[in-house]
């Protein structure tokens, strides 16, 4: 059976060098945005207004607004964050860790993941920020000299938190956009108005597709590739820093590193699944994006959500192991106290639902695999939810314990992100080819030859 | 108080109204109207009254009202401190006035009274302005400490919802037409010899007022004078009188008492001179400072005391049982013949015995609430137990003109109904909220033609007469009053009044015909009369007020013989039918009868057993609620001979079966925006035959819920160390016991990674000794004076948003029927490797050398971070501009301390304003900071000395040595954040006797 899945071809009937560049370009340069296109971008579009108004109410008014409170004084924001941050990540690891490795079905992929990256940072870098008290000064986290002599808390792991966020959004707007520079250069050949011709001339930056340009370009993309794909374990490490930087039970523990890793990962793959079912039927790109991709991104799905239930399972064993009295009335109360249904909702939705992915009927399945996708993102979002808020309500002080709730204020931030998330990626959809022309007419040239 | 030695030439806005007001004299009213159309009046109208501007519009906001009285504020306070406003120009000091040196603070002694009795008090001033009132250490009552009443008093005199000018029938007049009215019926009542007037006031102790009201009674020899005090301690005055034959006071010596026995006992709440029972009772309570010696102490109440929580042993009895259980108590010390009542429980047998064996040092204190049968026993029981002239004194009664309260409000409520009362002065007192309801006093008002309130808000009662005069605040007037122990304190005042306050004295004294009532000449002449002879007044009086204590005042004990039949008069309650419900009626721990309702400070102090804020609910025995079905937070119909209030309920560990215990001073119908919707109103469930307790009460579930907030959501210490208690007697054998006990994971290492700091200078720590602290909340609103934390109000204390910067943690532990209570405050525990410092990203909060955990405010950006990595949870959060919108005025914080702007973290801070200004001090003399020169605000308020704060480093100190006492632990050790803040473990004195049932 899973030879069979395995079996599916890279590229469909139809794959021609042409037909590549037909496809990706036209629906970009050549025809008008399609109905479904403007309805999805006036959807999100609404939820990217709801997110200004909320931003605003938040400027405003203060973070009050949300439903922080002491002892838990870090709520939606933080986790949103995580969960973003980590999204961004899967689509970084597919793009940088898999180009290293040579693989071919990246090819087809790599696109939607570094725009999904590209946007999925954006949102993440928002979210430090407004939950800030003082929005306006974050740029305190930044050492730069000064005539009061101050400089930042390098113990703390929020600053780290800060440079990575940086670096991480910056090196994926820079792989994102050399990716692209060879298929600006085919856009702007393609591009029917002068206009059209100028703006994407600009942005291929003078790209003859020579040899000594290939070569040069080759060099760099790798490099960025070697730099992108420990970066995004890295990024994911200091995340995790943030956490196990501190003393909170459920917080204070050394596998935050590669659990949040895991755990990025898992919510990238299923979220560039998410997006490629659609864009592929969409934008009738089946020859390219095949029923192999699908199978590839099943599978590294299910192996990621593996390790996520074996970093579970470490996080259930460790305070019986060690028989802190804190860190177990933490994990028992992140099982049956105030928040106990998300626990099992976590578990069903994360380590549970995806076993049917070893069915290759499911993988197969584009309308299952969607909705496991979902379900995928949506545990993570909870997760991450469980991990700062259950640790918070009740950590050492009895005294001190209360509960926590998000106000419509956070909904509308949480909201208001996925749709400035969504709008992003339409915008992409819209002005960039969505699949790697170069790459994929590699691709075609390697499997096809090069008839018309 | 320079501007009240006259030397201010500058005319106020007051003297120029009088003087207006004077020269039109009775034709005043009527150029007011001629006036009103005119522009340039309007314009002077708005000018000394912008409050007045649409003052009858009714569909006036809550902000535009806050608006405008902040502004009225800002020229009231303007007018008394400043040049005369039409100069238009504001100069700076030239030369200083003498003595006077800016930043630098200056205290003034005076008194705060509640309930009449004084507690004497320190205002410390910062350029004429009071911005914080410390203890008076001269003062019996005090020496040194405050209660939580007397710290939020700063709160109220800068209150701008505070009444700002008279009121004829509503709406705002001007005093002289009232100065003329008053006249008028002056004339008229010298004529009746005074029929028909009638001044009601609270519990008097002013020998001012006393002496301003027999004259008065001369002048007008059918006048009578009634007294009201909602919180009424009649059946002590009732009791004690049954018991000796004449009214008496008893002054206790908790200090000399080595057993105690609290039956329903305020001893260490609300007695008048708790603060010094506290201290003498905590003082009792230091094992490790008196050589391992503590007293011990019972409790038999109802309702949880203070003196109960803290006790060694607790028995909880319905109201019925707790007079059976005194009877039988006084049989078995021989207090009583044989057979008087039951024989004693095994529990009660063996206090019997331990009381027995501790003659002449043993005590039994029994509250104001309990009848005064039970006050005649315990004085039989105190006498058979040879406690006076050792643990008790009897004196004259400080009170004057001690009447029947009840009796007497009752007279003047049937009075004013038959329309004999025609002129009634309400002097500071509320009748219309607090009167028993079935005297129907708010709609026996309407009947008297000339009823004048005097109060410093526009209450119940301001709305139903038909005059209402503005009181000065008690920092703003002279007057005098007496302590516990009679103790005599000038009341001077500490700023000239804000708003165009009158008080009790002078209006008294209109009422003599005097012109220009003189407070101060009316005190002085009061005081010429008992000043020693011989020596000059001047010197006397001006000892007297920098003192706050006249002295030899204190009364003498007196030896009065007990009645012989003292106990045997006594008619036991035969047993009540169990199943009923029983309602005692109780003051609120913030609000006492209401009169605090106004107040943020008070209404925000978590209440001390129940942590509730904002709001009063029926508080109701677990078992109870099981039975009658109800959850914490049903909203409950309690209904009592046809009298019902509705209000939520709450349940209570170590509340006594069937009895509801209902905190009385909510609920206020009119008052300001702070006092105005919290709680519920139990007066009208409250009739003078229920004053304390109504038997035969049904309680029935409306069915709909109601959303109380309390600051404390967990009751128990989840099994962790947070109050570390154990028997005295695992002390005495091992005083060790506590290192040995290691709660520390051996493995784990004991350093940080980080370098650790020397602090050779100074290492300021604090030591919190579980055994003193009675939870009484004095610091808690202490801190929240001295720096400037802001009331959030009910809705962000349900977020989770209180700022408190010291919090009391109250834990039970075993039964909730008959729990164990611990106290245990909780200010910022300054670790040495402090979790917050390495988490902020941009240093706001870090080490000091002195190594105080510091928090810098203008650098926080606000992640938070620190207050989840805080173990203690004592970092506050400003979740929104609460400073921004506080209605204060800028002078009413204190300078010393920065107002916190929104998305800033601000925590304790060891008052480390206080520690600079030593240092400087000290620094300026080449020393160092001597012991005792740096209290903090907490430690100063605190009644029982249970937070001791100073240098470590100087090995002298109370903080060293608290520190090397075998008891002191850290909170949550087992972290390794080494904090600077300990405590004492808790001991408990147990009988052996009763441990072992």
């Amino acid at each position: 059976m899973s030879r069979t899945a395995d079996a599916a071809p890279i590229l469909g009937p139809r794959a021609s060098l042409a037909d590549v560049t037909d496809r990706v370009c036209d629906v970009v340069v050549r025809q008008p945005a399609p109905l479904w296109w403007w309805v999805a971008v006036g959807l999100s579009g609404a939820f990217v207004v709801l997110l200004v108004v909320a931003a605003s109410e938040l400027f405003v008014v203060g973070i009050g607004t949300w439903g922080v409170n002491i002892p838990v004084a870090w709520g939606f924001a933080l986790a949103n964050y995580v969960w973003w941050i980590g999204i961004a990540s899967g689509g970084t690891i597919i793009s940088a860790l898999f180009y290293l490795t040579g693989s071919e079905w990246r090819r087809a992929t790599n696109r939607i993941a570094e725009s999904m990256t590209l946007w999925g940072a954006a949102c993440a870098g928002l979210m430090p920020i407004f939950h800030l008290g003082r929005q306006g000064l974050f740029y305190w986290l930044f050492p730069y000299p000064n005539v009061m002599g101050i400089w930042p808390q390098f113990r703390s792991p929020l600053l780290w938190d800060f440079f990575a966020l940086i670096c991480y959004i910056f090196a994926s707007i820079l792989f994102w956009y050399l990716g692209l520079v060879p298929d600006f250069a085919s856009m702007r050949d393609r591009a029917p108005t002068t206009p059209w011709r100028v703006f994407y001339g600009l942005l291929a930056l003078g790209w003859r597709g020579s040899a000594s340009q290939w070569k040069t370009y080759q060099t760099v993309y790798g490099i960025l590739a070697c730099l992108l794909a420990p970066m995004v374990v890295s990024v994911h490490s200091i995340v995790g820093l943030d956490f196990s930087g501190g003393l909170v039970p459920g917080w204070h523990s050394l596998q935050f590193s590669p659990y949040f890793v895991f755990g990025a990962v898992y919510s990238g793959i299923a979220t560039v699944l998410l997006l490629m079912i659609p864009v592929r039927r969409l934008y009738r790109l089946e020859t390219y994006i095949t029923g192999r991709h699908l199978n590839v991104l099943a599978k590294l799905m299910l192996v990621c959500g593996l390790m996520l239930t074996y970093s579970y399972g470490l996080e259930a064993f460790m305070p019986f192991y060690s028989g802190n009295i804190f860190d177990l009335h933490m994990f028992l109360n992140r099982l049956y106290g105030h928040y106990g249904a998300t626990y099992w909702v976590k578990i069903a939705l994360n380590c549970v639902l995806p076993q049917l992915l070893w069915f290759p009927a499911v993988r197969r399945s584009e309308i299952l695999l969607m909705v496991l996708a979902l379900s995928v993102i949506v545990g993570m979002w909870i997760e991450r939810y469980i991990i700062v808020v259950t640790s918070l309500y009740q950590d050492f002080m009895p005294s001190a314990w209360y509960v926590y709730a998000g106000t419509v204020w956070d909904w509308s931030i949480l909201l208001g992100s996925v749709g400035l998330f969504f709008t992003g990626f339409l915008v992409v959809l819209r002005f960039v080819p969505i699949v790697s022309i170069s790459e994929m007419r590699e691709t075609v040239h390697e499997h096809v030859g090069d008839r018309p | 108080m320079p501007s009240l030695n006259g030397s201010d030439p500058g005319l106020d806005l007051v003297a120029l109204r009088r003087r207006l007001a004077g020269t039109r004299g009775r034709d005043y009213w009527r150029s007011l109207e001629e006036a009103a159309g005119h522009p340039e009046f309007a314009r002077l109208m708005s000018e000394e009254f912008p409050a007045a501007e649409g003052w009858s519009d009714a569909s006036i906001d809550r902000r535009r009202l806050l608006q405008v009285m902040a502004a009225c504020v800002a020229l009231a306070s303007v007018s008394g401190c400043g040049p005369e406003k039409t100069r238009k120009q504001l100069l700076p000091y030239i030369r200083e006035p003498e003595g006077m040196v800016p930043a630098v603070p200056r205290f003034y002694a005076t008194a705060a009274t509640l309930g009449g009795f004084a507690e004497g008090v320190l205002v410390k001033h910062y350029q004429a302005r009071p911005i914080k009132i410390e203890g008076n250490p001269d003062h019996p009552a005090s020496l040194g400490a405050t209660s939580h009443w007397s710290q939020a008093l700063i709160l109220s005199l800068y209150d701008p919802e505070r009444s700002q000018m008279p009121l004829q029938r509503g709406v705002p007049a001007s005093e002289q037409a009232f100065v003329s009215a008053l006249f008028e019926r002056r004339s008229e009542l010298l004529r009746t010899h005074g029929r028909g007037l009638r001044i009601l006031t609270g519990s008097v102790t002013s020998p001012t007022f006393a002496a301003q009201m027999a004259a008065l009674l001369r002048t007008f020899p059918e006048a009578r004078w009634h007294q009201w005090e909602a919180i009424s301690r009649e059946a002590v005055a009732d009791g004690t009188t049954r018991a000796f034959g004449r009214p008496l006071d008893a002054v206790l010596h908790v200090d000399k008492a080595d057993v105690l026995l609290a039956v329903g006992s305020d001893l260490l709440s609300w007695a008048p001179g708790h603060l010094r029972y506290a201290r003498d009772f905590a003082a009792k309570r230091r094992a490790t400072e008196t050589g391992g010696r503590m007293s011990r102490v019972y409790a038999i109440e109802a309702t949880p005391t203070l003196a109960g929580s803290v006790a060694d042993h607790r028995l909880v009895l319905p109201p019925d049982d707790i007079m059976t259980a005194l009877g039988s108590l006084a049989m078995a010390v021989k207090a009583a013949p044989e057979g008087f009542a039951p024989a004693p429980s095994p529990w009660l047998a063996a206090v019997a015995r331990d009381l027995v064996a501790h003659r002449g040092a043993a005590l039994v204190h029994v509250g104001p609430e309990l009848p005064a049968e039970a006050h005649v026993l315990v004085h039989a029981i105190n006498e058979a137990l040879g406690a006076r002239g050792h643990t008790l004194d009897m004196i004259e009664p400080v009170a004057v003109g001690a009447v029947n309260q009840l009796g007497s409000l009752g007279e003047l409520a049937r009075d004013m109904n038959a329309g004999a009362v025609d002129t009634l002065l309400i002097l500071d007192v509320n009748p219309a909220f607090t009167a028993p309801a079935d005297l129907e006093f708010a709609g026996a008002l309407a009947k008297v033609p000339f009823a004048v309130h005097l109060g410093p808000y526009v209450d119940e009662t301001a709305s139903r007469c038909v005059w209402h005069l503005p009181a000065t605040h008690d920092l703003e007037a002279w007057s005098d009053a007496l302590a516990y122990d009679g103790t005599a304190s000038i009341i001077q005042p500490q700023v000239r009044p804000l708003y165009l306050g009158r008080s009790a004295h002078e209006i008294v004294d209109l009422l003599q015909g005097s012109i220009s009532p003189d407070g101060m000449a009316l005190v002085q002449n009061t005081w010429r009369g008992r000043a020693p002879a011989g020596a000059p007044f001047d010197g006397f009086w001006r000892a007297a007020l920098r003192r706050g204590v006249v002295p030899g005042t204190a009364a003498k004990p007196v030896d009065v013989p007990l009645r012989g039949d003292a106990a045997a008069q006594v008619k036991l309650p035969a047993g009540a039918p169990r199943e009923t419900l029983t309602v005692l009626f109780r003051p609120d721990d913030g609000l006492w009868d209401g009169r605090f309702a106004d107040n943020g400070y008070l209404q925000e102090l978590p209440r001390w057993h129940t942590k509730l804020v904002w709001d009063n609910a029926a508080l109701i025995a677990p078992r109870t609620a099981e039975r009658l079905k109800l959850r914490g937070d049903d909203m409950v119909e309690i209904a009592q001979g046809g009298r019902t209030v509705q209000m939520p309920v709450w349940i209570l560990p170590a509340q006594a079966e069937n009895c509801l215990t209902l905190p009385l001073g909510f609920g206020r119908r009119v008052a300001g925006n702070v006092g105005h919707g919290t709680g519920f109103d139990l007066y009208p469930l409250r009739t003078s035959d229920t004053v304390w307790r109504a038997a035969g009460v049904s309680v029935k579930p409306t069915g709909r819920r109601y959303h109380l907030v309390s600051s404390q959501h967990e009751q128990t210490m989840a099994g962790r160390d947070m109050v570390i208690s154990a028997p005295l007697d695992q002390f005495a054998h091992d005083p060790d016991f506590l290192h040995k006990m290691d709660r520390r994971d051996p493995e784990a290492p004991t350093r940080s990674i980080y370098p650790s700091y020397d602090y050779p200078r100074y290492a300021w720590a604090m030591a919190v000794n579980l055994n003193s602290c009675v939870g009484c909340g004095a610091c808690v609103v202490a801190c929240a004076a001295e720096n400037n934390t802001p009331v959030v109000g009910k809705e962000e204390a349900d977020r989770g948003r209180l700022m408190h910067w010291l919090r009391i943690d109250r834990y039970y532990s075993g039964e909730p029927d008959a729990p164990g209570t611990y106290f245990q405050p909780v200010p910022c525990m300054h670790c040495e490797d402090a979790p917050c410092e390495v988490v902020c990203p941009v240093q706001a909060t870090m080490h000091d050398s002195d190594g105080l955990n510091v928090m810098v405010y203008n650098r926080c950006v606000g992640t938070r971070f620190c207050s989840n990595n805080c173990p203690y949870k004592v970092r506050r959060f400003n979740f929104f501009g609460f400073t921004r919108h506080d209605p204060r005025l800028p002078d009413a914080w204190n300078p010393d301390v920065t107002v916190r702007d929104r998305g800033v973290m601000e925590k304790c801070t060891y008052c480390i304003q206080r520690i600079r200004e030593a240092e400087i001090a000290a620094d300026r003399e080449d020393r160092r900071v001597r012991e005792g020169e740096v209290k903090t605000a907490c430690q100063a308020a605190c009644p029982t000395q249970a937070i001791v704060f100073g240098d470590m480093n100087d090995k002298q100190s109370a903080v060293a040595a608290r520190k090397a006492s075998p008891l002191d632990y850290q909170l949550l050790a087992e972290l390794n954040t080494r904090p600077r803040t300990t405590y004492e473990a808790h001991l408990r004195n147990v009988n052996p006797e009763l441990e072992e049932e």
